[in-house]
């Protein structure tokens, strides 16, 4: 081998390296999944009083320390179209709340960003949201419109340095994320990750916060969630979405409410209760590398075990490799 | 003093203990971040004071102004602009005609188009991506630079495009205002209205907004009648007599008015509601204030053609 060979195999090895060192090295700041993660599946027929019970017993399963902490529960609350299951239920989102205040946090905030319409107050009183709140003496804070902060991302998926987000979740002690379980046309599945797009302020980036779109759906969720803790999740699957969602799906009857202190496992819960396979949804395949698990046995149990149903969740011929063979 | 003019003092009133020392508003009535949108609109809505806030208003406005002719979200944003930039050019058209920071802002407007308007894009949306049903070659301004264009920012760019060029549009002024009056039309919903976007997605169509057609159809008063026009301002009209959301029913009203159309019931009905401390918002008390007070001092969102 002539020297001339050796310094062209040297320079070739050199420009493959910096070309391919980008998509080998890790995208993410550091591993932050838990050992193990739990789970607790519970059965709900309907949305009723009573889930404020059954939702305080299912609490109860996670030893949940939040005393003297500010809660904030950020449902899935997109637009309202009159029967179309769309949003997180308003008597859900009053039953969690009612339970941690119950577990003596400091505060409950319910805040939400629309990502479709820009009244957020006309989505609030027509989704029954208003009178909910009300009620229940809940404040609001509309997202879209909140104070932001420039914060840095702790993954770059999209290739973004930072996004501008709101200082009220920022500032809380503990995030919830309340997603509605739907199929959805651009993500595949729309559960407690992807629900972080509502935290996205649209007063800087648009309704809907169309630059997540272009920098790619699945890479925003990962960077988002990387950079926005979710600290539990409680997501509404009593009515549940398939097809076409996130807006004009068709709603299917689940029963479940899905409750977790990991999203990542939450979601790969979720997609499993939908007849779909978690890990070939993109977001939920990556931040199970740094966020969470999503494999069923690093996720113990709680409640009601995960049952795959006969017919798995339609979704649009884009992601049919979503559905579990033979289900 | 009568009824109505009563409730417009009280708003006026909310609205001035708003403001913030740098001159701005923010959108809560406790924020201390100054944002463009509720600032705007404030102006507009304050213009005719006679004290020193339309003035703070101003000057904020112009401080806020970007290097490259845009303006920001917020205070302390990014510099390289976005929809609001529309906005701010109108309420200095409207509140205080300096020349060079107008043309600078209209400047950066006419460079800013959506990303479907790029050759490669429009190839793209009608070959490989078809789900979302819309013509690429007509395009509209997008709410921040390299993205799609949307109905409001296009709304409100082309509100402030007709402001400023009423008498003598320049040939890109016209080419951008034809084409943004095409792209409006071309992604109305089926059924009249607008969406935030795109009318039909994956072959089910979309149901409309209530600001985004006002705005849509502020945009197009004085383009020539058709039945998109016609059956949309239907819609809002039949649409407002069940909205009790200040906002919507304030953009409605604006709309209603500048094409002619009957606004006493809606603006009774946000009358109604808009007599307490209800509205936390600043932007929402600014178009509630702009809407109830069109018939007495004009509705500044109506372009005279």
């Amino acid at each position: 081998m002539t020297r001339r060979a050796v310094l062209a195999g040297s320079v070739g090895i050199a420009a493959g390296c910096a070309t391919a060192a980008p998509f080998l090295l890790p995208r993410y700041d550091e591993v932050r999944k838990p050992a193990r993660s739990r789970v607790a599946v519970l059965i709900a027929e309907s949305y009723t009083p009573e889930l404020e019970r059954e939702l305080w017993k299912a609490l109860q399963l996670f030893n949940l320390d939040i005393h003297g902490k500010s809660v904030l529960l950020k449902p899935n609350l997109v637009d309202y179209i009159p029967g179309n299951y769309i949003n997180t239920h308003p008597l859900l989102v009053a039953a969690a709340a009612e339970c941690f205040r119950r577990l003596g946090c400091a505060s409950v905030t319910v805040a939400e960003g629309p990502g479709h319409q820009r009244d957020t107050q006309l989505v609030l009183a027509e989704s029954g949201f208003e009178t909910e709140l009300k009620k229940q003496g809940l404040p609001f804070t509309d997202l879209n419109r909140d104070e932001l902060v420039e914060t840095q991302l702790r993954s770059t998926y999209t290739g973004l340095n930072h996004l501008w987000l709101p200082r009220t979740v920022l500032s809380a002690d503990f995030v919830v994320s309340m997603p509605k379980m739907k199929a959805h046309h651009w993500a595949g599945v729309t559960l407690s990750m992807k629900n972080m797009f509502g935290v996205v302020p649209g007063t800087k980036y648009g309704w809907p916060k169309n630059l997540l779109h272009w920098r790619g759906i699945q890479q925003s969720i990962v960077d988002i969630c990387a950079t926005v803790p979710i600290h539990f999740v409680i997501a509404d699957g009593i009515m549940a979405m398939e097809g076409d969602g996130p807006l004009n799906g068709t709603p299917r009857r689940l029963g479940r409410v899905v409750l977790a202190d990991d999203p990542v496992a939450a979601d790969a819960t979720c997609a499993r209760l939908m007849g779909l396979t978690p890990e070939r949804v993109p977001h939920i395949r990556e931040a199970a590398k740094f966020l969470g698990n999503s494999s069923a046995a690093a996720i113990e149990q709680l409640g009601e075990p995960v049952t795959v149903p006969a017919a798995p969740f339609d979704v649009v011929p884009e992601f049919q490799y979503l559905r579990i063979a033979g289900s | 003093m009568n009824r109505e003019s009563t409730l417009l003092r009280f708003l006026e009133q909310r609205l001035v203990t708003c403001q913030l020392p740098s001159g701005g508003w923010g959108f809560g009535r406790h924020s201390s971040q100054p944002a463009l949108e509720p600032t705007c609109l404030s102006l507009l809505a304050l213009r005719a004071r006679p004290d020193s806030v339309p003035e703070r208003g101003l000057r904020f406005l112009l401080h806020a102004q970007n290097p490259n002719g845009s303006w920001p979200a917020f205070g302390g944003d990014d510099r390289d602009g976005c929809w609001a930039t529309a906005l701010a050019v109108t309420a200095l058209v409207n509140c205080a005609q300096v020349t060079p920071p107008i043309d600078r802002g209209l400047g950066w407007l006419l460079k800013s188009r959506g990303r479907e308007s790029h050759w490669l894009w429009k190839w793209k949306f009608r070959t490989a991506d078809t789900r979302v049903r819309f013509n690429p070659d007509k395009f509209g301004w997008p709410w921040i630079p390299g993205t799609c264009s949307w109905v409001v920012p296009t709304a409100f760019s082309l509100l402030a495009l007709k402001h400023n060029s009423v008498c003598c549009p320049t040939r890109e002024v016209s080419f951008r205002i034809e084409c943004g009056v095409e792209m409006l039309l071309d992604r109305a919903c089926p059924d009249g209205g607008w969406n935030a976007g795109n009318g039909v997605v994956y072959g089910v169509p979309l149901a409309p907004h209530l600001d985004a057609t006002a705005a849509a159809l502020l945009a197009l008063r004085g383009e020539q009648p058709n039945e998109i026009i016609a059956t949309s301002l239907d819609w809002l009209e039949q649409r407002t007599g069940t909205c009790s959301a200040p906002w919507s029913l304030a953009w409605s009203i604006l709309a209603l008015d500048a094409h002619g159309r009957s606004t006493e019931a809606p603006i009774a009905t946000l009358a109604a509601i808009s007599g307490t401390d209800a509205i936390d918002d600043c932007a929402t008390i600014a178009v509630v204030l702009l809407a109830l007070g069109c018939s007495i001092e004009g509705n500044v969102f109506r372009v005279t053609s």
